[in-house]
């Protein structure tokens, strides 16, 4: 089995500023990714998080299929830029063959063409099965999953959140639905969105395994080397980004100050709490 | 004869009342550690005897009447106020031992902005009492990455040291005057002066004492005005560790005091910033801040000096700034930590020493290339230096390692202890010290006649006059 997992390097929101966030917001619109990369140019990368759930989920399939004797290929593959290269050496230590996309422009909420590189990159890899993680980063739309499995022609799963060897080549999927969780047996080829797993963590190569794997190099490719090229970058995406407001969060709430606990918890009570107590 | 369980239980109830002792079996098994055994505390896996008790005086008089009583009957009490120690001096390392936990003495008694200086209960979180001084345009100056957590009684007993210490020093610099309760019940009040020559500084004797000579009950620390419109970040990449000494030796021989100045090895850089750094780079940065000429003059000055190193490549500030902002840990960063060891079980670990010019990098290079070659399963091996002096400088050792083939309860046996035996010896090898902050532990303990040679005898002296009954935190800095 060939498994192939696309993921998105982001920047690490976490470590973001009230004042940051406000300038992403500010880079709504796609003139705006100049705007929005400058906010987020110098806090760390990360993994997005649901593509990590893929990547370590791909990992324990190939050693659940190991166990049963059974052999799998992993690929990994980002359309990104240099910026992915920390990431695909620890994905190479780890077993991955690695590839990255230049995409050779801004492809932000243009989910119509980072469909359009996945699908073909994951074609060029040759994947029976492909994982990504639901959605990337804030406002992300979650489209790129579907548009991905509608251009490759494969059925698509969401919502996965865990992925055993079932009979054959085909796959025993565990994906969340609204009233909890279900479980399904799927065919290769297929389209498997991962999306809040509990196993959601990589693991980690030791330098021993860095060090063995230092010799391959990932394969780079252009946008242009696929058909199409993703020039329908954001002119021939569906809904184009018009907007970005940051969603407050904060709720209603007074601050019960005090020099000690005990002041505090006093405060509490004579202040908000005795009135209500009596009435009850 | 030892007393028994509950016999500890109703002698601590007879001093502070039944409802400041605590004997939940949860809290109590908690208790038993501190975070030199962190992956069990994640795995809930313990080992260690477990407490009779954890008692919370509500002051100075109830800590004295608790150790008066614990001397009495020969029962083991471990000092602990905010529990962010990291080398197991909060472990009870004997059965029946007696957590006295300072949180419940948690007043910030005063802040004098004109004496400059502010004074607080052992239980005072350090990030309530900085918050408490910025409302007065000052900065107690002390900011360890467990700011958020931390307490001002342990803090001053491990003799710890902030991020900022390059400036601002570290705490045995900060601390005007301190109570300590000793195990007899002697309560001591060191007063507040700037300075004196009345004989030996006895302020040493407490800071730094890791519970093993008595218990902290108030600090008086001083204060610095804060000026954190006109700090100034540095950046720089370069090729070789050797380099980045020599530049941090040249910035402070010079007299140059940031508040910040270190230089990562590539594995360390590695881990904060792959986004600017390439995999062989080393990160060489500092932050200047004070008045506004004070800030500026020393990042000129340091910019001079960096300058004359080609194989130095300046980055822009904004690099160095944002990771600033993101140093400290509160209990957020502390609980995503826990939950990718849990399911990754790869462990970070640290162990920082200090030595002189000559010889810190020679430290580092072999310490390193031993444990690369002899511990198993590193995922990264790599450090820091983060406080400099005139006469040299920390190695703050920063390692990762998987956890395989054993459970959690032998994580220190096969990784964590290996490592640090390899580093304590290289350092000791050299003449430098094998802990420049986190304090001795119980997990340093068994270098300690290493680390002080002849002056050994003055250690053993002050413990046997201080705590005879040797019921202060056993196993802590004296091994058992």
């Amino acid at each position: 089995m060939r498994i192939a997992v696309s993921f998105k390097v982001t920047p690490d929101y976490e470590a973001l500023r009230q004042v940051d966030w406000a300038r992403v917001a500010a880079g709504g619109g796609a003139g705006g990714a100049e705007a929005r990369a400058e906010a987020t140019r110098y806090v760390r990368r990360v993994f997005n998080v649901f593509d990590e759930a893929a990547l370590e989920l791909a990992l324990r399939l190939r050693d659940a299929r190991a166990e049963r004797g059974l052999e799998t290929s992993l690929a990994a593959f980002s359309v990104a830029g240099r910026e992915a290269e920390p990431f695909l050496a620890t994905l190479q230590a780890l077993g991955f063959v690695v590839a990255r996309v230049d995409a050779e422009g801004d492809l932000d909420f243009a989910p119509a063409a980072t469909a359009e590189l996945v699908a073909a990159c994951a074609q060029r890899l040759v994947g029976d099965v492909l994982l990504l993680g639901e959605r990337a980063g804030p406002g992300d739309s979650g489209a790129v999953p579907f548009l991905v499995a509608e251009a490759l022609g494969r059925p698509c799963l969401t919502r996965v959140t865990g992925i055993e060897p079932a009979e054959g080549e085909r796959l025993r999927v565990t994906f969340t639905t609204d009233d909890g969780s279900a479980r399904a047996t799927v065919p290769a080829p297929c389209v498997l969105a991962v999306g809040n797993a509990v196993v959601s963590m990589l693991r980690v190569p030791t330098l021993r395994d860095r060090l063995a794997a230092r010799t391959e190099q990932a394969a780079v490719l252009v946008a242009s080397d696929f058909a199409g090229g993703g020039a329908a970058a954001h002119s021939g995406e569906p809904a184009m980004l018009t907007d970005l407001e940051i969603i407050d969060r904060s709720r209603a709430g007074v601050v019960v100050g005090g020099a000690t606990a005990a002041d505090k918890a006093r405060a509490l009570y004579e202040d908000h709490l005795r009135a209500r107590l009596e009435r009850l | 004869m030892s007393l028994s369980r509950e016999a500890i239980v109703e002698g601590l109830q007879r001093i502070v009342g039944p409802e400041a002792v605590v004997t939940d079996e949860k809290v109590l098994v908690e208790s038993s550690v501190d975070n030199f055994r962190k992956l069990q505390n994640i795995f809930d896996v313990h080992t260690l005897p477990v407490p009779a008790a954890v008692v919370l005086p509500a002051d100075a008089a109830q800590v004295a009447g608790i150790l008066t009583w614990a001397n009495e009957n020969g029962v083991n009490v471990i000092p602990k106020t905010g529990g962010t120690a990291t080398e197991g001096g909060l472990e009870s390392a004997v059965p029946d031992s007696v957590i006295i936990d300072g949180s419940a003495m948690n007043k910030v008694i005063s802040v004098d902005p004109y004496n400059m200086q502010a004074t607080a209960q052992c239980g005072v979180p350090l990030q309530a009492l900085e918050d408490r001084v910025r409302e007065h345009g000052l900065t107690t100056g002390h900011s360890p990455q467990s700011k958020p957590v931390a307490h001002m009684g342990g803090l001053v007993a491990t003799r710890s040291i902030g991020q900022f210490s390059t400036l601002y020093g570290g705490i045995e610099d900060m601390v005007v005057g301190l109570e300590a309760v000793f195990p007899n019940g002697e309560t001591c009040r060191i007063k507040n002066v700037p300075r004196r020559a009345a004989g030996p500084d006895i302020r040493h004797i407490v800071v730094g004492n890791e519970g093993a000579l008595c218990f902290i009950t108030e600090v008086t620390v001083k204060l610095f005005p804060y000026f954190p419109e006109n700090n100034v970040f540095l950046g720089w990449t370069l090729k070789d560790m050797k380099t980045g000494f020599e530049v941090l030796r040249d910035v402070m021989v010079n007299g140059y005091k940031p508040s910040v100045a270190r230089v990562y090895d590539p594995g360390d850089a590695g881990v904060h910033f792959s986004h600017f750094a390439e995999p062989d780079d080393c990160v060489l940065l500092f932050m200047a801040e004070g008045a506004a000429t004070v800030a500026k003059a020393t990042a000129d000055g340091i910019q001079a000096i960096v300058d004359q190193h080609p194989e130095c490549t300046q980055v822009p500030s904004k690099y160095i700034e944002t990771w600033f902002n993101d140093l400290c840990w509160g209990p957020d960063k502390i609980l995503a930590e826990d939950e990718r060891i849990r399911q990754t079980r790869n462990v970070n670990r640290t162990t920082e020493i200090s030595a002189d010019w000559s010889t810190i990098n020679d430290i580092y290079q072999t310490a390193k290339a031993r444990i690369l070659d002899e511990i198993p399963d590193i995922t990264m091996m790599g450090g820091h230096s983060s406080h400099s002096y005139i006469n040299g400088t920390n190695m703050y050792f920063n390692y990762f390692f998987n956890v395989v083939g054993v459970g959690p309860e032998a994580e220190t046996e096969k990784y964590y202890l290996p490592i640090i035996s390899i580093i304590c010896e290289e350092t000791l090898k050299r003449g430098g010290s094998i802990v420049h902050h986190h304090g001795m532990g119980k997990a340093r303990a068994p270098w300690v006649k290493d680390e002080y040679g002849s002056s050994y005898y003055m250690l053993e002296t002050l413990k046997k006059a201080f705590d005879p009954k040797g019921i202060m935190n056993k196993g802590t800095i004296f091994p058992i």
